[in-house]
């Protein structure tokens, strides 16, 4: 049922946009001079941070075919291969966003029901966004776009590659996994409490959740039985009516989607984990989680992580107990850690958010790298593929002016999968393949209301 | 009538000399010797191996080992390997006028109920026991504007504070300045608070409603002096444009909040009509009038450095910003003001790092300091008593484990007036409890 759910959803937009697809593929020169990057690029001199095994200073560096072919003090790149001289620059793997709401024009909620699973992000991803462009600048490859937290289930995230320029379906990352935005506290209860709604009260918003899970096994019930008499060979057996919502939370029950949750409160995390386990299902990562500092080992054994704020504080109630040191005391328990944005300017920023490590509670550069590299994959669940400076690895790679965890860095240039879509030394935008109208972000802060404003 | 009195008495004192602390409320300030650090004197260069000495809570001495002698009995601080550096000074911020910002009742924002309101004073409101204050001072903020939030054109008097000590030492002078502001956010357009939309209602209101204010005040100071000299005790006083006298005599800066370009030569056009002594404020959007505003030879806050540029715009068109008006001459500070994190001053302890994004993008490293130190004090008329490591200026003082820019540096210990602040806030606390 949830197989059949995807590729219906997929193949109704490839009439529409395979032709596009083929377009860029085909013509790439849009009115401006565009190559294929290079079969082969090496960086050489460059301090490189490779986020999965230290600091190489100065190492190389070699991308063959979108793919890093080798990283060490030397590597063996053919001669014809592209060099980069890039002494006295840092090398770091491309930043990753695990909890953004950009290019998304304010469609992050579907607040009309508290339980909206079948809610697509992509289908309101607007590929020419400018804040896709300024995180780009902003040396970010890869980010997760998530519903809102107006719901206690949300929707379902789309991964993309931040190939700005390139057609919209060719800036999703190819065979991500899914995930699931679920949130729980203030959010759900005052937008449903201001209309007199369930749920009004956490007591409300995780009893929501079990009904709806409830339903969901109701649904898979049905369907397995539906399934047994067709295996059985009933000719007659009639097929349930399918149900877009209770599929994917049919989904989430086996296991297929990545749950990621906002919240906040200690005692909030305890009870998700005990609703998850209740219903069979694994978080895969708390957001914002502002107090993990206070039942960190607990949710480490449950090998749930993190994606939260460096230091915002006080915009809310459940606010109020978030520490700068939330990070790294977390990380210090066994808490898998990453840095998020949920903020079209912070995302700009994430590598210095992750030097604010060094400084609350004494990360080592290589743990604050990894917190907005490796970590944020792995939240994504496409740390096989991205998030470090490895062998095998996309080649998702930034190039900055300084070390890329101090206050006075920038990004240079941004490669995705060996491709270069960013060089802040060209006039203009800087960007290699963008051509056209950039359409407004509309927003300075977050856009989920996690700023209080 | 009579607390207005006081409070216009307070800011005309506080202005012209330094508060004078009450004994009872002085925590006592010993002698200070900070030796071995690399002072960052911000008015007179870089002193390495440098001697700082602290005194009846003002700069007594600053040099070199060589040059400075320390008094007997002096505490000695060791500072070796370390940096110091004048107090940090946020240019905006609502310290003490709000809690958790989604919570209507801990907020003492604006008063939005009229867009003139130049009669509000944030000295009635502050709450120097906020949860915020401690939280910027670890990071090295001593000092601060407190303004009103922006929903008025007009929204009332900032305070100039200092982050330690009783409410009463707190507020270094009351009435500092004018908060005002123009552009889109002060219209009372439809929607305005859900309601139907009401004058003024555009720019075109907001502009006339704003001259006729500063007509009637004019008008009203004239009946005023004509009413002195008879001694009229049948005069009756309007707190409004009693608050507005100051500033259009020009005796006390007004800080112009605006955004965009043509706001901003709109409002500059008022403003001089008036001959108000003005400090831009944001600017964020001016990128086609950087000549222009250089011209007109005022100071300028910059911020949020972070703001987003139009579309279309490169990417560091807002980031670049301090940098391009500081290349021209103008007197620049930059404000926490933070684009993307909370709204209000839960980020100021993120003043440093802004400044420090402003030379990421080519702002010189001295304008950057000087951005978040003496050029605020000097636009607000604490120039010779804060901003700096000078003698006879107030001994507020930071010293770090390196670059107060850069945001892997660790503040060890702040002195404000002389006196060692406990390096703790509610965060450290929780912190601590759950470290044990």
């Amino acid at each position: 049922m949830g197989s059949l759910r995807r590729p219906l959803h997929i193949c109704v937009r490839c009439s529409r946009f395979v032709p596009l697809l083929l377009a860029t593929a085909c013509v790439p020169a849009l009115g401006r001079a565009q190559q294929s990057p290079p079969a082969d690029i090496v960086f050489k001199g460059a301090t490189v941070m490779t986020a999965s095994h230290g600091t190489l200073s100065p190492g190389q560096v070699w991308v063959h075919a979108g793919k890093i072919a080798g990283v060490g003090a030397t590597v063996s790149a053919p001669d014809s291969a592209t060099v980069v001289d890039a002494t006295g620059l840092w090398l770091t793997p491309g930043i990753i966003d695990p909890h953004s709401h950009s290019a998304l024009d304010g469609d992050v909620n579907e607040a009309t029901s508290p339980v909206t699973p079948s809610m697509h992000m992509i289908d309101a991803f607007d590929n020419r966004s400018a804040d896709l462009y300024r995180a780009l600048a902003g040396g970010v490859t890869t980010e997760l776009l998530l519903h809102g937290s107006a719901n206690m289930i949300g929707g379902q995230a789309v991964v993309i590659k931040n190939k700005f320029g390139l057609d919209r379906d060719a800036m999703l990352f190819p065979n991500a996994p899914g995930s699931i935005k679920f949130a729980s506290g203030e959010n759900p209860m005052r937008v449903y409490g201001s209309r007199d709604q369930l749920p009004s009260t956490r007591m409300g918003n995780f009893e929501v959740m079990r009904m709806a899970f409830e339903d969901a096994r109701h649904y898979m019930a049905d369907w397995d039985a539906y399934d047994a008499k067709v295996k059985k060979g009933d000719k007659d057996a009639v097929a349930p009516k399918r149900d877009l919502k209770l599929e994917a939370l049919a989904d989430v029950l086996r296991g297929k989607l990545y749950v990621q949750i906002h919240c906040y409160r200690a005692d909030e995390f305890l009870t998700e984990e005990a609703i998850a386990k209740e219903y069979g299902y694994k978080i895969r990562a708390f957001h914002h989680a502002l107090e993990m500092y206070k039942v960190a080992p607990q949710i480490a054994a449950d090998g749930t992580g993190i994606a939260t704020f460096t230091d915002w504080w006080g915009f809310k109630d459940e606010a109020r107990d978030a520490i700068p040191w939330n990070a790294v005391m977390s990380m210090r328990q066994g808490v898998k850690v990453a840095l998020k944005s949920d903020s079209d300017d912070h995302i700009r920023r994430l590598n210095v958010e992750a030097g604010k490590m060094v400084h609350y509670g004494g990360a080592t550069e290589d743990e604050a790298i990894r917190m907005v590299t490796l970590n944020a994959a792995w939240i994504i669940g496409v740390d096989d593929r991205t998030g470090s400076i490895d062998v095998g690895k996309d080649a998702d790679l930034v190039l900055w002016n300084h070390d890329p965890l101090s206050t006075y860095a920038h990004a240079l240039k941004v490669y995705i999968d060996g491709d270069l879509f960013f060089d802040a030394s060209l006039p203009g935008w800087g960007t290699t393949h963008f051509n056209g109208v950039m359409h407004d972000g509309g927003g300075f802060g977050s856009d989920d209301g996690e700023d209080g404003q | 009538m009579i607390k207005a009195l006081v409070q216009v008495t307070v800011a005309v004192t506080c202005l012209a000399a330094p508060p004078v602390l009450l004994a009872a409320d002085t925590p006592t300030s010993k002698t200070i010797a900070i030796t071995g650090g690399k002072l960052l004197t911000v008015s007179h260069g870089t002193i390495e191996n440098g001697v700082l000495v602290l005194a009846d809570g003002k700069i007594a001495a600053v040099g070199t080992a060589a040059e400075v002698k320390i008094p007997k009995g002096a505490q000695i601080v060791d500072a070796k390997g370390l940096t110091v550096y004048p107090g940090l000074i946020d240019p905006e911020t609502n310290f003490g006028l709000t809690e958790i910002s989604a919570d209507a009742m801990t907020n003492d924002l604006a008063e939005r109920s009229d867009e003139i309101m130049p009669h509000m004073h944030v000295s009635d409101a502050f709450h120097s026991e906020t949860d915020l204050i401690p939280v910027a001072r670890l990071n090295g903020i001593t000092n601060a504007v407190v303004a009103p939030a922006s929903d008025d054109s007009i929204a009332g008097q900032d305070i100039f504070i200092q982050l330690y000590g009783s409410r009463n030492q707190m507020m270094l002078a009351t009435d500092v300045a004018l908060a005002m502001n123009y552009g889109a956010e002060q219209r009372r357009s439809n929607g305005f608070r859900g309601g139907h939309a009401t004058y003024p209602s555009t720019r075109m209101g907001l502009v006339t409603e704003l001259r006729q204010t500063f007509l009637d005040t004019q008008d009203y100071m004239a009946k005023r002096d004509a009413a002195g000299k008879k001694d009229d005790k049948a005069f009756k006083r309007d707190l409004k444009f009693e608050a507005l006298i100051p500033y259009l005599k020009g005796e006390r800066p007004v800080v112009i909040g605006v955004y965009e370009s043509y706001d901003v030569e709109t409002i500059m056009h008022l403003a001089q009509e008036f001959h108000l002594k003005v400090i831009l404020n944001h600017v964020t959007q001016t990128q086609d009038v950087l000549d222009e505003i250089a011209a007109w030879k005022v100071p300028v806050i910059i911020g949020s450095i972070y703001d987003a540029p139009r579309a279309n715009e490169r990417y560091d068109a807002v980031f670049t910003l301090p940098a391009e008006l500081a290349k021209r001459g103008v007197k620049i500070a930059i404000s926490s003001a933070d684009g993307g994190g909370p709204a209000s001053s839960h980020s100021s302890r993120n003043l440093p790092y802004a400044a420090g994004f402003a030379v990421g993008y080519g702002l010189p490293y001295d304008d950057a300091l000087k951005a978040i130190t003496l050029n605020v004090a000097e636009m607000f008329g604490f120039g010779d008593k804060l901003g700096s490591l000078d003698v006879g200026k107030m001994a507020n003082v930071v010293i770090a484990n390196g670059d107060p820019l850069d945001v892997r540096t660790d503040v060890k210990q702040v002195y404000i007036q002389g006196i060692a602040v406990p390096m703790v806030s509610r965060q450290t606390k929780l912190r601590d409890e759950y470290s044990k």
